[in-house]
């Protein structure tokens, strides 16, 4: 089955014109073909264009995908009344500033000089500036041309926290709409994948993925358009044009900066098998084109930026070092177990010393001097603040950047040289899950929202065998739970965990039964029953989380207390969301780096196919 | 209940569908009619197939028969192609085999040389777009990737999922302080339930709000108000509660009514789809749940604008279900129960007490009297209990009945309220009716036409009723043929309940579309009651049909008709999105309806293009044409004027459906029917011809071969569970045409009846 020697080096005018029925994908596709095309069109030509006519019989897109397409809008539309978070009047504001103030102002606040508070705060009244690369600013200021027409308060830069319909609508169906691309690269995947049928339902399952529900089409942000950009250069990967991958992956850097993630494994993977030949050497020719196009890609984002001498800014904006070791809300990361373990040894160290208190004064008497385990005062005040800002440790070692690059490029470089050795696709997507998911568990400052840089490419491996499969659902679960707490509202809880649960049904049934193995000896049979008992947890988890505040408020009402309860308590699911995800996370990252260290060469899954 | 298929079945027709899939789409009747066919049903060929492309691929080469003698013979039975859409395509063991010898005895009536000629123009068209629903593919999917056991499960969070997104609009009444609207209202009944005794409820503060639906409304209230307090007291506070609109006192609210929805109207459509439809596949079965969850317009009145319908549907559906398995009783007092939750179920009173009564006289004087006994016993009962705090024992005075009772039927209000698609309204345009008569005799003549309008289907049940009442005493005197088919009686316990079933949908939908149409003080969240029976109708129907085509217009017909109420609660959005997402559902494309403008294949089509464009123009002129300042309400009125003749049709349809109905279940009079064969005759009867009674011809010629389609064709083609009930009475056929053919009953009768179509040679 060759299928990298298919898509290879068809034009992409004939891709695009494989969308022409469904005509708002074309818009925005074109969009951003126009951008790659002159420059992957050189290493295009170099091959033939003989079968490009192939697959233009194909080139309706089936009733099922409309159905999909369909049933996945109608719920989005749906939604539109839902929570927005205020990254929704943050993208609002970036509207007003793109079209209100010249590009050199994008990057200060207000547009006035430079700033020093890098956490944007979303009551105050000054608008805040961009933190996002030149890119996602560009494009933000290509939506707001129609915005203007729609309602010009849109995009009034003094017009904060503006929540009339015209604005809801026109943003969240920005968002719909741009998601188109993620569908079109999804069905991409499908047209010449190895077993066609499996990928129709990992496409359709990340398409519909809830984490795009819960983020992009409730909360509000562009994932689904960037996630695109990042299936699309994989998918060329994939088809084995790996320049084209190269340019589409500093493209999408140059959208946002948190792909960056992924980089090592895009570096090294282009390295090996785009600018080395198999035999080891070195081919020139490959490489300067790639550095050329990376390059060129780059000034075009930042050259405006540079020229105008605002690179400092730029860069302080993009990666502010102020924050803490942990989100607000924990991200289910190795730091959340540590920092929940440090919270655990506080309470027992402190009872063994009110309990060490105790024996001294039986037997020593009135002496009082001794020596105290050192405990830090900061942290004890921190447990008791909740889960705000910075994270101080009571009793373990405090944790500094430094410390978190150094593990997270530890962990990536193993997977790494792996890779190097193994430059095949299938070796490259779990090298890139994998960098994704070392940076997500001990990054710094990671958001819960980045767990999608994991799920994604996860989701690819999903039907490769049974193994990956678990992995894939372990993580799933837990990502896509970890994620339940970014909505508090209580209607729009209900329909997450709803709408995930009806996903999850129709991903884990189908696929279960195609790629089920039997446990190989007895180790691996009790670890198969542990991880069911884990993800049955969860629903324990989530009947503990939707009843406990009712319990909190029933439980004050009948004591009569009022605030007392409730303060102490109220931290309480979260913590409790957080420590149980990150147990299935950090599992299912053993899990993903054994398989891949481990692989038994002698299985053949179907992207093994691939080179 | 009903029989599902077991599936430890025996193989044959397991492999079978396995075989089917090697047939890429073009599952087609008209292609591949029913000879055996030779292909290699290893389904190992087919999971393993390497890359299959997306062009149709022929693995098995298909047999194509001649095309003079398929459409003969289709033609002849006057069966319509099997629907292009069928969910399962054509199966090896389909029985058109004993067609050709119909054929081969040289008899073609003169409407099967006319059907061939038209079929010959339009086949090819029929071939090349097949419409299929994307709830047909949904639920065909999940079969072929065996998730049959979660579809149920998959479909009711879906639904939920949809009901509880509409949910997060607006609701009737939001922000607007003095009165609120319906949302408010049902929250007032949550709180003085919950605070004030049972003699009050009625009485207290009626300006705002009263209490005016009957009592089962008023226990499901206080069980909610009881839950609510249990959560957050402040919800039903007495009276300062006013008005509460927090975020977490709509999801409760809004819960509510889903926990509700589940717990009684959902089963209810599933064991409808279960026992109503337990002759046909289960994946028709399934596909009839999906369309009924999903319809728009319940949803968007239940879970936008605010009300707890669902419950008095979803009680008369059940009541549906228990008249279907003969437990009447039951079914009383699940009906009453429904008029105990809202009065609007009086709509389904003439339809439901006809049917009860004219079975009473179909059962004759004995078994009659006693089921008539214990139906009155069982309603007098169950409306005693509902009543019970009222009545003299637990109330203070005798006359504490009048409260509610006044309550619940106001006659102090108008003829009708704000603008509904119903008679009185419509033709108010041209006769002002207030101006023109007295309250008092628009209420007598509201009554009057009612009456008229619900009459016709009273008659035809009670003639219906009494025809069988007739042919059911004759066999106790003959005992000679009815003993060949005891076994069959055994297996159907009380075979006598079915014969008037049939007519029950269609009587339904003729009196609540009569009373929607001509009675007094209409809502328009009123056709939710006759949108229930022709929804389902509509659910077990073909995608060729007439019913569907019915079904399809009537639904989005009465959605369009709410379109000023809802658009008045801040609901556009869901309402075009829910209207998308059914048609969407069942495969019904309005647009493609205009678009094909010419051949009119029949009235409905016509009706549809012209309404369905109409609603269209409607739509698009609305945002950017302002109503003239005379007539503020031309859109509403305009609204009233398309939707109108619409509900006409449909009801004037109802009623010749009865009529065709009866015909079909009473047979020809005077025909030469032996007695034997009648009950089982009447049972395979009583169930096919539900589907489609509106294709049934009229003449006893074509009957016969209605017969024959009904238990041979038809049945065992689609009907998995029945085929193999009839397997043990039927010969296995080496030829393999013909191994599921029902002999006793079809080739008995045929041979009997009509000794020149020879078919019973064949098995």
């Amino acid at each position: 089955m060759v299928v990298g020697g298919e898509g290879v080096c068809r034009p992409h005018s004939g891709n695009v014109s494989d969308h022409a029925p469904a005509s708002l994908l074309t818009t925005v596709i074109t969009s951003s073909f126009s951008l790659i095309y002159p420059l992957c069109a050189s290493t295009c030509n170099m091959k033939s264009e003989t079968d490009s006519s192939t697959e233009s019989s194909t080139s309706r897109l089936d009733p099922s995908s409309w159905d999909i397409l369909v049933l996945s809008t109608i719920i989005k539309i749906l939604l539109f009344p839902a929570y927005r978070s205020t990254d929704f009047e943050v993208h609002r504001n970036w509207l007003a500033i793109t079209h209100s103030l010249p590009i050199s102002q994008w990057y200060y606040d207000s547009g006035v000089g430079p700033h020093d508070s890098p956490n944007f705060t979303c009551h105050s009244h000054k608008p805040v500036a961009l933190d996002y690369p030149p890119f996602f600013a560009y494009f933000e200021k290509i939506l707001s041309v129609p915005a203007s027409f729609i309602d010009p308060s849109i995009v009034d830069l003094n017009n904060l926290n503006y929540n009339s319909w015209s604005v809801i609508v026109y943003q969240r169906s920005t968002v719909i709409i741009t998601e188109l691309l993620l569908g079109a690269v999804l069905l991409k995947f499908i047209r010449s994948a190895v077993d066609p049928s499996t990928q129709r339902i990992i496409s359709a399952s990340l398409f519909l993925h809830p984490g795009f529900l819960i983020i992009d089409h409730i909360h509000f942000q562009y994932n689904g358009f960037l996630f695109g950009i990042l299936l699309w250069s994989i998918l060329m990967a994939r088809n084995g044009r790996k320049l084209a991958s190269g340019i589409l992956f500093a493209i999408l850097l140059n959208f946002k900066h948190i792909y960056m993630y992924l980089a090592p494994a895009y570096f090294i993977y282009l390295l090996r098998s785009f600018c080395l030949s198999p035999s080891g050497n070195f081919e020139i020719k490959n490489f300067l084109s790639l550095a050329n196009a990376v390059i060129a890609v780059f000034v075009l984002s930042l050259a405006p930026f540079a020229l105008m001498g605002q690179m400092q800014q730029l860069i302080s904006r993009l990666f502010p070092f102020t924050r803490g070791l942990n989100h607000a809300y924990w991200a289910p990361n190795a730091w959340a177990l540590i920092t929940a373990a440090d919270r655990v040894l506080l309470k027992c160290l402190d009872y063994l010393l009110r309990f060490l208190r105790q024996l001294r004064c039986l037997y020593v008497g009135a002496q009082n001097s001794g020596k105290e385990v050192p405990i830090n005062l900061a942290g004890v005040a921190s447990t008791s603040r909740g889960l705000v800002g910075d994270t101080v440790f009571a009793v373990l070692p405090n944790v500094k950047p430094l410390h978190t690059f150094t593990i997270t490029i530890a962990l990536q470089s193993i997977v790494l040289i792996k890779l190097w050795f193994q430059p095949t696709y299938k070796s490259f997507l779990t090298a890139l899950t994998l960098c994704g998911y070392s940076s997500y568990l001990f990054g710094w400052h990671v958001h819960e929202k980045a767990v999608l840089l994991i799920l994604v490419p996860l989701s690819l491996l999903a039907a490769e065998r049974h193994a990956y499969f678990r992995t894939f659902v372990i993580a799933t679960v837990a990502g896509i739970f970890s994620l339940f707490p970014l909505l508090f509202t209580p209607a729009e809880s209900v329909i997450e965990v709803v709408y995930s649960l009806v996903w999850f049904t129709l991903i884990y049934l189908p696929l279960s039964k195609r790629v089920y193995e039997y446990p190989k000896s007895l180790p691996y049979v009790i670890l198969d029953v542990l991880e069911k008992f884990y993800l049955g947890g969860f629903i324990l988890l989530q009947l503990f989380v939707a009843i406990f505040p009712l319990g909190i408020s029933w439980y004050s009402r009948r004591k009569g207390l009022e605030q007392a309860v409730d303060e102490r308590m109220e931290f309480l699911p979260l913590m409790m969301t957080s420590v149980y995800c990150a147990i299935g996370m950090v599992w299912g990252f053993l899990r993903l780096i054994f398989i891949y260290l481990h692989e038994d060469t002698s299985y053949q899954g179907q992207l093994s196919t691939i080179q | 209940m009903a029989d599902f298929p077991d599936p430890s079945a025996p193989s044959p027709p397991k492999s079978s569908r396995n075989s089917l899939h090697s047939f890429p789409r073009s599952s087609s009747a008209s292609s591949v009619t029913g000879t055996p066919l030779a292909i290699n049903t290893n389904s190992n060929i087919l999971r393993f197939r390497p890359k299959p492309s997306p062009s149709p691929e022929i693995l098995a080469p298909q047999p194509r028969r001649h095309l003079l003698e398929s459409n003969a013979s289709q033609s002849w039975l006057h069966t319509p192609p099997l629907s292009p859409a069928s969910s399962r395509g054509i199966s090896p063991t389909s029985t058109r085999g004993f067609s050709p010898h119909l054929h081969s005895n040289g008899q073609q009536s003169f409407r099967s040389i006319m059907d061939h000629g038209v079929s010959k123009l339009t086949s090819v068209k029929e071939t090349s777009s097949p419409e299929t629903g994307a709830g047909r593919r949904w639920i065909r999917w999940s079969h072929k990737r065996g998730m049959r056991a979660s579809l149920i499960t998959v479909v009711f969070l879906t639904c939920v999922l949809v009901k509880m997104c509409v949910g997060l609009g607006s609701y009737s009444g939001e922000n607007t302080p003095p009165m609120y609207g319906d949302y408010e209202a049902q929250r007032h009944w949550m709180e003085i339930t919950l605070h004030l005794p049972t003699t009050r409820w009625y009485t207290y503060d009626l300006q705002y709000w009263g209490l005016d639906y009957p009592p089962l409304t008023a226990y499901v209230s206080w069980v909610c108000g009881a839950v609510a307090r249990s959560i957050n007291p402040a919800w039903v506070a007495l009276d300062s509660s006013r008005g509460i609109e927090t975020a977490t006192s709509k999801v409760f609210m809004r819960l509510s009514v889903v926990a509700f929805d589940s717990l009684v109207y959902v089963p209810a459509l599933l064991f409808f789809s279960r026992i109503w439809l337990a002759k046909r596949s289960k994946r028709t079965q399934d596909l009839a749940f999906l369309l009924l969850m999903f319809q728009p317009a319940l949803s968007l009145i239940d879970f936008g604008h605010f009300q707890y319908n669902s419950i008095m549907l979803g009680l008369t559906v059940m009541a549906l279900n228990c008249f279907a398995t003969g437990r009447d009783s039951l079914g009383a007092v699940l009906f009453v129960l429904s008029l105990g939750f809202k009065q609007m179920a009086l709509y389904y009173a003439p339809a439901v007490g006809s049917y009860l009564l004219a079975k009473c006289v179909m059962l004759g004087p004995k078994a009659g009297g006693r089921l008539f006994v214990h139906l009155g016993v069982a309603t007098i009962a169950t409306f005693t209990i509902l009543f019970l705090p009222w009545l003299p024992p637990f109330s203070s005075s005798p006359f504490a009945l009048l409260d509610p009772l006044s309550r619940i039927f106001p006659f102090a209000r108008g003829l009708f309220e704000d603008k509904v698609a119903n008679f009185w309204c419509a033709s108010n345009v041209v006769v002002k009716w207030n101006k023109w008569a007295s309250q008092g005799i628009l209420v007598q003549g509201a009554a009057a036409l009612t009456l008229l309008g619900f009459l016709p289907t009273v008659v035809i049940v009670g003639k219906s009723a009494w025809d069988l009442n007739t042919w059911f005493l004759r066999p106790s005197s003959s005992t000679s043929p009815a003993e060949n088919d005891s076994d069959q009686k055994q297996q159907d316990p009380e075979p006598s309940t079915l014969p008037l079933l049939p007519l029950l949908l269609y009587s339904l939908l003729t009196s609540s579309m009569s009373f929607f149409l001509f009675s007094f003080q209409v809502h328009e969240k009123t056709i939710l009651l006759p949108l229930m029976p022709l929804m389902l109708l509509f659910s077990g129907s073909t995608p060729d049909s007439d019913i569907f085509a019915w079904g399809a217009l009537g639904s989005n017909v009465a959605v369009f008709s709410m379109w000023p109420l809802l658009k008045k609660d801040g609901l556009s959005l869901p309402y075009f999105v829910s209207i998308l997402l059914w048609n969407r559902l069942t495969g019904h494309n309005p647009f493609k309806l205009i678009r094909t403008v010419l051949p009119y294949t029949s009235l409905v089509h016509l009706l549809s293009t012209c309404v369905y464009s109409a609603i269209f123009v409607l739509h698009v002129l609305e945002p950017f044409v302002k109503a003239p300042a005379r007539y503020p309400d031309l859109f509403p009125v305009l609204n009233v004027l398309v939707s109108t003749p619409v509900f006409m049709c449909i009801w004037l349809w109802s009623i010749k459906s009865c009529i065709q109905v009866s015909w079909a279940i009473t047979g020809p009079s005077g025909s030469g029917f032996s007695v034997g064969d009648h009950q089982i005759q009447h049972r395979d009867r009583a169930m096919s011809v539900m589907s489609d009674a509106s294709d049934l011809p009229s003449s006893s010629s074509t009957s016969v071969a209605r017969q024959l389609r009904d238990d041979g064709t038809r049945a065992s083609s689609l009907g998995y569970a029945q085929m193999k009930k009839k397997r043990r009475t039927s010969t296995h056929s080496v030829s393999g045409m013909s191994s599921a053919v029902p002999a006793p009953p079809s080739s008995s009768f045929l041979s009997r009846s009509n000794g020149s179509i020879a078919v019973t040679g064949h098995s």
